[in-house]
Order: structure tokens, then sequence, then C-alpha cells
């Protein structure tokens, strides 16, 4: 579901991640992306069809109206950006909880 | 919560002034407890009919009551008032200045049920009375908070000492809304459907500020920036911004607390140096007036959101 690529060097970890539930990124599915980004320092950039946005906002994730099946690029650049992106891949795995 | 036990001075000294009572005699019943938050009229009871008498209410006497009594003999008179004050009665009133004969004021006297004249029409002085008892009667608390009317919101701003209510209050002051009451807020349950908020006659106008000590508002910014009581249409609580586990981003939602067993909306507002509290609480208030009238911002843009993505093919 995700394809790794973790630049070390530069410290930015970046993740392939689709949308796997239904609906897409509606406000509920968003505002649990935002509060786990939210708990980390590191920054979190998400990409859609070349639009980045921060990923610790939620105008912006809703902005990108992610709908079920995109393809989102996760961009994360800080000294905990390995665990945020974890969590980000769990919560894309379990389809925000959703089906 | 325990019902507050009412006396008849409490009514009285509350509110003789609107409903003009003057009392004519019996000051010892003035200690009597009013049982019902209503009026009666005792014309039936006068009557002789007795097996149903409102005997707990405050008895009500008009025209009626005192043309019937005016007709009847003196010693029957004496009996009448002697069967009817035989009860426990709360009070007496007389309206549009009736006056008592001597067997009445005599027998009350002794029956210490006081008595009372008023010069309002009797339909009027039930009105108010009515009112006045149910205002006597309604639950009533106290609750811990400032609270501020904004653009006709009232709003009860709760939080821990500190946290910095007493400089938000004062600026939402400075920009034209009214104080109502100032760290603690007395509320009063009001046709079992509303709570209404207000200060203690005593501290009202005034408030605290560390390190300048009580400051009376009303003297300092006018007349405008005080409101005797206002509806409670939201909660805020200030809270530092670390014990804030799970911030509403959304909104969606509408959270509630309870105040004398009514729902009213809660909102929490993450505290951090630099944010500016008044103006953040004066947006939850028109939040809350818009939301009151029906609009949710968020489950709009989240229908429309969802309306897009359906519509955009698989994987776009």
């Amino acid at each position: 579901m995700s394809a790794a690529k973790d630049n070390t060097s530069s410290g930015v970890i970046t993740r392939e991640l689709v949308v796997g539930n239904k609906v897409g990124i509606h406000a509920r599915p968003a505002a649990m992306f935002v509060k786990i980004a939210s708990r980390y320092s590191c920054d979190i950039f998400l990409e859609k069809d070349g639009e980045k946005i921060n990923g610790k906002s939620i105008m912006g994730l809703l902005m990108l109206a992610a709908g079920p099946g995109s393809k989102l690029t996760l961009e994360a650049t800080g000294k905990d950006a390995a665990q945020a992106t974890a969590e980000i891949e769990d919560l894309f795995h379990r389809k925000f909880d959703e089906e | 919560m325990p019902r507050p036990n009412i006396t008849v001075e409490q009514f009285y000294t509350d509110h003789s002034a609107k409903l003009d009572l003057k009392l004519l005699g019996g000051a010892i019943g003035l200690k009597h407890i009013i049982r019902e938050p209503t009026v009666n009229r005792p014309g039936l009871a006068l009557a002789g009919h007795t097996k149903y008498f409102a005997r707990h209410r405050l008895q009500v006497m008009g025209h009626a009551e005192v043309t019937f009594l005016k007709a009847l003999p003196r010693e029957e008179r004496v009996k009448r008032y002697e069967l009817i004050f035989g009860y426990r009665l709360p009070c007496i009133v007389f309206c549009r200045d009736l006056a008592p004969d001597r067997e009445c004021l005599r027998i009350a006297e002794r029956k210490n049920i006081p008595v009372f004249q008023s010069s309002l029409i009797t339909m009027k002085f039930i009105n108010l009375a009515t009112l006045a008892l149910e205002q006597l009667f309604a639950p009533r608390g106290s609750e811990m908070g400032s609270m501020v009317d904004i653009h006709g919101v009232g709003v009860l701003i709760r939080g821990d000492s500190g946290i910095g209510k007493s400089e938000s209050i004062l600026a939402l002051i400075e920009r034209g809304y009214s104080l109502v009451a100032d760290d603690m807020t007395r509320v009063t349950l009001v046709d079992g459907r509303e709570v209404v908020g207000t200060s203690s006659d005593l501290t009202r106008n005034h408030m605290e500020i560390r390190g300048i000590g009580i400051v009376n508002v009303a003297a300092m910014f006018g007349a405008k920036s005080i409101r005797s009581e206002k509806r409670i249409d939201l909660i805020v609580t200030l809270k530092a911004w670390d014990e804030v586990k799970d911030v509403d981003r959304l909104g969606m939602e509408e959270e509630h607390q309870e105040i004398l067993g009514i729902r009213i909306p809660h909102m929490t507002i993450p505290v951090r140096p630099g944010r500016d509290l008044a103006r953040l609480i004066e947006v939850a208030a028109l939040h809350a007036k818009l939301r009151r009238s029906g609009l949710n911002p968020a489950r709009e843009l989240n229908e429309r959101l969802m309306a897009q993505m359906a519509a955009a093919p698989r994987g776009l």
C-alpha cells in the first residue's frame, strides 16, 4: 500500500499512500490525520496531484479532496519523523477505522 | 435539587414594590411557608365549599369575594372567616385597595394569617404574583465562572485561576460587551427551559483584577458595560494548551455541559501566550449564535467535500 523511500541523508522520509476507505478523506479522517500530525514536532506535508499541503492543517487536508483510491505522497522532516510516518501509515492501513 | 422554602416574608420583601403590597395585619404569620407557587381565589371556600380548597396557596380577594361577603349578615361573615382562616393559609391579599372588614382583620390576627392590600386590579395582581412566585420557586444555584453578554449571546467563561479570565473579560468589555458577573455566576432556571445568569446584588458591577484589586466596572466603562441578567447560551472553558488532550479541530459535533439540568453548548479553548483570548471568545459566541440558527459550517463544508469526491472518478 505504501512504498518506502527513506532519504536519511537529508532527513526526509517519503511515503506513497493510497486512500483505502470508501468515502475518501472527509472531515472525520482529516481530523484524525491532523490530530496525529500535530502531536509530532517534525514537519509533515501531504501532496496530491502536485498540490502540497501542511499535514497539520485541517483546511489543507479538506482542500485536497482525496477521494477513494487517490494517491498521496507523505513527506516528513524532523527528529520524530519516523514515528510520525509509522503512525500515519497505520492510519491509512486501518482505512481511518472506516469501511 | 431541594426546593427552597419560600416564606411569606420573602415574597413580601422581594415583591412588595412591584405588587404594591401593604401589610395590614397578622405579621406573626409572615414566617408561613408558601407551599405552592401560585394563587387561589377563595370564593367557593367562602361560600362554604371547602372539600377542595387550595389552602397552600396565596389567597386573593377581589371584587367578587368582597361583594359576596358584604351581602352576608355579620355573624354569618364571622363564621365564614373562622372557617377559612382555620386552615393554615399562607396569607390573604385584598386587591383594588379593597378594605377588609373589622371581623376579617380581627380573626386573621388571632389566627396569625398575614393580610395584605394591593392597589392592583385583581387580574393584574394574579398575573404578576404568579410570575413573582414562579421566580421565587425556580431552581437556582451558583456556577464558577464569569459571565459576559456578547452580541446577545450569554457566555459563561470558566477556567482555572490565573489562566487569563479577567484579562479576556476586560478586553471584551473594552470592545463594548457587557459584564454580567465576575468569577461567580448565580444561575436560575426559568420556565424550566432556560438558565439565566446574574451576579449577586452585593458584587454587581465589580470585578477583581490581580495586581490592581477590586474595580467598579460600571464607573470605569459606563452603564453599557454592565448587564444585570442574561440567559446562558454558551459555556467556554479556557484550558492550558498542554492540558487539552483532544482539541476539536472540526467543531462538527456540539458538546454540552449541564446547568440545573439544562444542556448548554460548551467549547474548550486552549490557552497559550500570544493567543488573543477575548477575540477567540467573541468568535466562539458568534459561532454559537449561528449554530443556534441552524448553521453548521463544518458539516456543510464536509457535505460539499463528499459530493465532490463522489463525483470524481476513482483514484483521482
